[in-house]
């Protein structure tokens, strides 16, 4: 293993957790604007840039590392999803929710490691 | 949100189901795609070139367009807080149906991992209730 994982993982991460917020805040714009606004393309455009960076990294990663090491990594992706939403989108998270989406991602890491 | 409810297919949590199928599906449909045209090349197999050849590969890419457009549909209306940790109901619905239709094993360990992220959308699922009164 070497230092690229340590460096391209959160990296890909990242920009799935982005790519997702970006996504979400085009689309509920344009629920309110229509798709010709200019701030709603911009938001769609920033989350497909960001879904594609994270494409590739992790077709990246797969060609050097197991599925089963790469994976479980994405699992982790639902409970950061779910706080950045609370934080960054200003959506109610309350207790019930956070501990779904902790079990939910811990599920995931677990069935993807074998 | 408006206040007419969105009732048949413009339902956003009917859309979040068609969204998991299609996903459930064109995984699945890749996995027979790409070791049904496996023999062709050796060597190009890696690259999934080969997998073009299957009319089933194809398939798979019209329903992961079909995917993400039913994703972005739902991010219209349901916060991502919810829809998220609900639409990764998919990753044990993966090995489950591995196991059902191709006969694949499941290690306890997953079982174990599939338990937990049953248990965690079941209390997913309660919030979504309550907001789908809203919707």
């Amino acid at each position: 293993m070497s230092w690229q994982v340590f460096v391209l993982i959160p990296i890909a991460l990242i920009a799935f957790v982005n790519g997702q917020l970006f996504l979400k805040r085009g689309m509920e714009s344009s629920a309110v604007k229509g798709f010709r606004d200019k701030k709603v393309l911009t938001f769609l455009a920033c989350g497909i840039s960001s879904m594609t960076i994270n494409f590739l990294i992790t077709l990246g990663l797969l060609a050097h590392l197991d599925l089963s090491f790469v994976y479980p990594f994405q699992g982790l992706s639902v409970i950061i999803i779910s706080l950045a939403a609370a934080v960054i989108l200003r959506e109610k998270l309350n207790l019930r929710l956070t501990l779904g989406a902790l079990l939910i991602s811990a599920g995931i890491v677990l069935v993807s490691l074998s | 949100m408006t206040e007419k409810t969105r009732s048949g297919f413009a339902n956003p949590w009917l859309v979040l189901v068609l969204e998991v199928i299609c996903v459930l599906v064109y995984e699945l449909l890749q996995k027979r795609g790409a070791s049904e045209t496996a023999h062709l090349s050796q060597v190009w197999s890696w690259t999934g070139i080969t997998a073009l050849a299957s009319p089933l590969t194809w398939l798979a890419m019209g329903l992961m367009i079909v995917s993400l457009l039913s994703w972005l549909y739902v991010l219209r209306y349901i916060p991502l807080s919810i829809a998220f940790p609900l639409s990764r109901v998919v990753d044990i619905l993966v090995p489950l149906s591995c196991w059902m239709i191709l006969g694949e094993n499941i290690s306890t360990r997953r079982w174990c991992g599939i338990a937990l992220v049953v248990i965690g959308l079941i209390l997913t699922a309660k919030p979504a209730a309550q907001l789908k009164e809203k919707l």
